[in-house]
């Protein structure tokens, strides 16, 4: 008709937080990532030279760093793991509205998690040994973003706060443990004891890559298979589209804050697992400094589709191994934490959208 | 002398509709003009160009002797040009004097809070708008806030004002005095376009009337020389739309009871429905109509009370229980509640069924009955899109509440909350909406219709309440509906 449709009566003004970030036309989104790469490249290489570095040599250190050898491709899988598997959870808490800025502390918590369980378990069933450290790992998380989720709903903190502030508690929970029953006496930092070799997650040989990038694609499969094809997905896209419209269609939203959340927690759980059993062997303090805010970023960058974040986390991989390598060979003073910063702040400027 | 806006020949195009096609309309100072039109007719498109929010393809507008072209509301308003819309754009945690000085460069840097004061006081005394310059606007009701736009208007030393139906939320008592405050604004030399589609108020109060139809001007005329009537016909052309069929029912069993029924801002309420009867609740918006109808729909928990649907009681059920037990509802906010504006056309029409076959099978959604489903049901209530993957928000209105009506009613539903489900839409959408209402009753279903157009209510229901103050000032059948009495029980006085 010809004219605008008015605003219905008592539709609300606010603007949501989350609207999400939803992928646009496919080509014109490819493009416009094509030219962002292209321009992060090119103020990466600036800053190279402004450190007094040859741009050239330091690209090539990073292009051999990320993928120039199987070795190099296995450093970046790894790195993947962690943010594939908390960057989906974060991103189908988003999609329903639910701002989980807590994946930090779930995933330092699930390493504990492992660690714990790996460390006590009898030797008799070494058999079961990694699954059952992996099982206390999403234990763990779900635990953290459960509690988490019962002080936003039952005395109504923002989940902002609720989940940010105990990330700060669970990191110190992480140093406590390492200070008393998980600690290595004598290590000289905060550490435990190497865990038994029957809890490790296998490796690829050649590859150095461990298994946990396979169990990532398969939660964030089994996760965009519950966006998409249950009603538990279809109420949380509603919820992330407008919460007056998901309680006139008879969807609890406290039900689905808890599912998302324990979702969340658990996936974020077993990245700190998966860290701490296929890379580092045991539970160090600090493992996994950062991981849960990239995984915020890549969650984005992934638009909060579940297999778009696989692309998206293998990027964030890749990239980071090859700047660390950039960043060893040619000396360039905190490579990895500027290109890293520069490229997501020009991805996500280009496939953020306008709500 | 000479006019104080003339607008010549005004195109507006949207793709291959001519919202305007050459529209022409002329306002001189101290002049009450009435814009008429149905919905579509595009007397919006008209009043956007002009206030700057959207450009005209062709034409030109003259104001004050000074071409206005590619100007932005902001120039319009510093021109001199002000707009009072249907929904007010205060902010209600403010006083009024604080909303007069938003974003008004005479407020000074520091702000002049007692100057401001001083000259709300002294126009509103002029003008007998009867405000306070303290009062918030949260407390004030919904006439003394459109005064309060009125206000900012003046103070803003606007020579043209363009009120877009402004009587549609206001009681009979406040539409009156508004008119008055217009008739000083009048002899106070400013010129003011009056739009609407009521006709006592455009024959009341304006001076002459410009009538568009399908984006053209369809009569003009001195208001003394026209008729209600002849008013009607320039409005809707030789094709005047054929009264609704309705069949006489027998009387059915009582399917929705309701009794004592209270909760925040609504009740006690009492009521019951027939099968086959559509109970009409008029009344002016905010008088509980939203408490109400999301008590029955489950979106509210009243404190108190009963509501029995076929004998059972669904006081305390939830939403997904009223739905399965046969309630029907039909939000008043479409853009996002009764809809996801951001899911396809078929996510919308499974929204309250998606637990429930032919949606889900186990666990797991079934994808192709969706789709199937989906273009069943399109082709059914002949919802026009592109296909069932378009999101709901890119169609219009009328479609968006065909969505709406086909979800509810393909369910089958005992009872139909309907919450003003013509609002907002074009004649053709609305016969569509008010025939499936109808068919709904024919099949004997239970219907309470909430509507703040009185005109509507009374054409659909087989009885009229009518809602003040939280709940039902008086209840009549149609045979015996009496407009003074009703207007009466609207301003609040009981029966």
């Amino acid at each position: 008709m010809s004219e605008a449709v008015p605003p219905s009566p008592g539709s609300p003004a606010s603007v949501r937080l989350t609207a999400p970030f939803r992928l646009r036309d496919g080509e014109a989104m490819a493009a416009r990532i094509v030219v962002a790469a292209g321009l992060s490249l090119l103020s990466a290489a600036l800053l190279v030279a402004l450190s007094g570095h040859s741009p050239l040599a330091a690209f090539g250190a990073m292009a051999l760093g990320s993928v120039g050898s199987p070795h190099q491709i296995g450093v970046g899988l790894n790195r993947a793991t962690p943010y594939l598997l908390a960057g989906s959870g974060v991103a189908i808490c988003f999609r329903a509205g639910v701002i989980n800025i807590g994946a930090e502390g779930q995933i330092a918590l699930g390493g504990t998690g492992a660690a714990a369980v790996a460390l006590a378990w009898p030797s008799g069933a070494s058999a079961l040994s990694a699954l059952a450290a992996l099982i206390g790992a999403a234990a763990f998380g779900a635990l953290w973003a459960g509690l988490a989720t019962a002080i936003h709903l039952g005395r109504w903190v923002h989940e902002v706060l609720a989940t940010l502030l105990l990330n700060f508690v669970a990191l110190l929970l992480v140093q406590q443990a390492l200070a008393g029953p998980l600690g290595q006496f004598g290590a000289g930092f905060l550490q435990s004891p190497q865990l038994p070799a029957e809890s490790w997650l296998w490796k690829a040989p050649e590859f150095n890559a461990h298994v946990g990038f396979l169990i990532a694609l398969a939660a964030a499969a089994a996760l965009s298979v519950v966006l998409w094809r249950t009603p538990f997905g279809f109420a949380v896209r509603v919820a992330g589209q407008s919460r007056p419209a998901a309680a006139y269609a008879g969807f609890s939203m406290p039900a689905m804050t808890w599912g998302v959340m324990l979702l969340a927690g658990a996936l974020a759980g077993l990245a700190g697992g998966v860290e701490v059993l296929g890379v580092h062997h045991r539970l160090i303090e600090g493992f996994s400094l950062g991981f849960g805010f990239k995984a915020v970023t890549v969650a984005l960058l992934g638009a909060l589709e579940p297999l778009a974040v696989v692309p998206a986390s293998l990027f964030v991989g890749l990239l980071e191994a090859g700047s660390l390598s950039m960043q060893r060979q040619i000396g360039v003073p905190s490579a990895v934490v500027v290109i890293e910063g520069v490229t997501m702040l020009f991805v996500l400027a280009a496939t953020a959208r306008r709500t | 002398m000479s006019a104080l806006l003339e607008m010549r020949g005004i195109v507006r195009c949207y793709g291959a509709v001519r919202a305007n096609d050459g529209v022409d309309l002329e306002v001189r100072s101290g002049e009450i003009l009435g814009l008429l039109g149905e919905n579509g007719s595009g007397k919006s498109t008209l009043m956007k160009v002009l206030f700057g929010m959207t450009p005209a393809d062709e034409g030109a507008i003259i104001f004050r002797g000074r071409a206005l072209a590619g100007h932005k509301p902001a120039d319009a308003m510093e021109a001199g040009i002000a707009m009072i819309h249907q929904h007010f754009m205060l902010i209600e945690a403010m006083t009024i004097v604080e909303n007069v000085m938003l974003g008004w460069r005479d407020a000074g840097r520091i702000l002049k809070r007692g100057e401001t004061a001083a000259r709300v006081s002294e126009a509103s005394r002029r003008l007998g708008l009867d405000l306070d310059p303290q009062a918030l606007v949260a407390d004030l009701p919904l006439g003394r806030r459109q005064r309060v736009e009125i206000l900012k208007a003046v103070l803003r030393d606007a020579e043209l004002m363009i009120l877009d139906e402004p009587t549609s939320n206001l009681a009979p008592t406040e539409v009156a005095d508004l008119l008055s405050i217009l008739r000083r604004l009048r002899a106070e030399g400013k010129g003011i376009i009056f739009i609407s589609h009521k006709l006592p108020e455009v024959l009341d109060v304006c001076d002459r009337v410009v009538v568009l139809r399908k984006g053209r001007v369809s009569g003009r005329a001195p208001i003394r020389d026209v008729s209600k009537a002849e008013l009607a016909e320039m409005m809707v052309g030789r094709d005047v739309t054929a009264p609704h069929e309705r069949r006489a029912l027998a009387s059915g069993a009582v399917r929705l009871d309701v009794a004592g029924l209270v909760g925040p801002r609504v009740g006690p309420v009492s009521f019951a429905v027939r099968g086959g009867e559509i109970l009409g609740v008029a009344g002016v918006d905010g008088n509980g109509q939203m408490e109400l109808a999301e008590s029955l729909a489950g979106l509210r928990r009243p404190s108190a009370g009963s509501i029995l649907l076929d004998g059972q009681d669904i006081l305390s059920a939830s939403v997904a229980a009223r739905v399965a037990a046969g309630m029907a509802y039909m939000p008043a906010d479409r853009s996002s509640t009764a809809l996801a504006p951001g899911l396809t056309i078929a996510d919308n029409l499974m929204l309250r069924d998606s637990r429930r076959p032919p949606y889900a099978r186990g666990v797991f959604l079934a994808p192709g009955s969706l789709q199937q489903r989906a273009r069943q049901l399109m082709r059914e209530y002949d919802i026009r899109a592109p296909g069932p993957q378009t999101r709901a928000a890119r169609l219009s209105g009328g479609n968006q509440q065909k969505i709406v009506v086909a979800r509810e009613l393909a369910r089958k539903p005992a009872a139909l909350i309907a919450h003003q489900p013509a609002w907002g839409l074009d004649p053709g959408a609305t016969r569509f909406v008010l025939e499936q209402v109808l068919a709904l009753r024919a099949a004997g279903a239970a219907i309470v219709y909430f509507s703040s157009e009185l005109e509507e209510v009374l054409d659909i229901s087989d009885r009229i309440a009518v809602m003040a103050n939280g709940g039902f000032a008086g209840v009549t059948t149609r045979a015996e509906a009496d407009i003074k009495m009703i207007g009466l029980w609207m301003s609040g006085r009981a029966a």
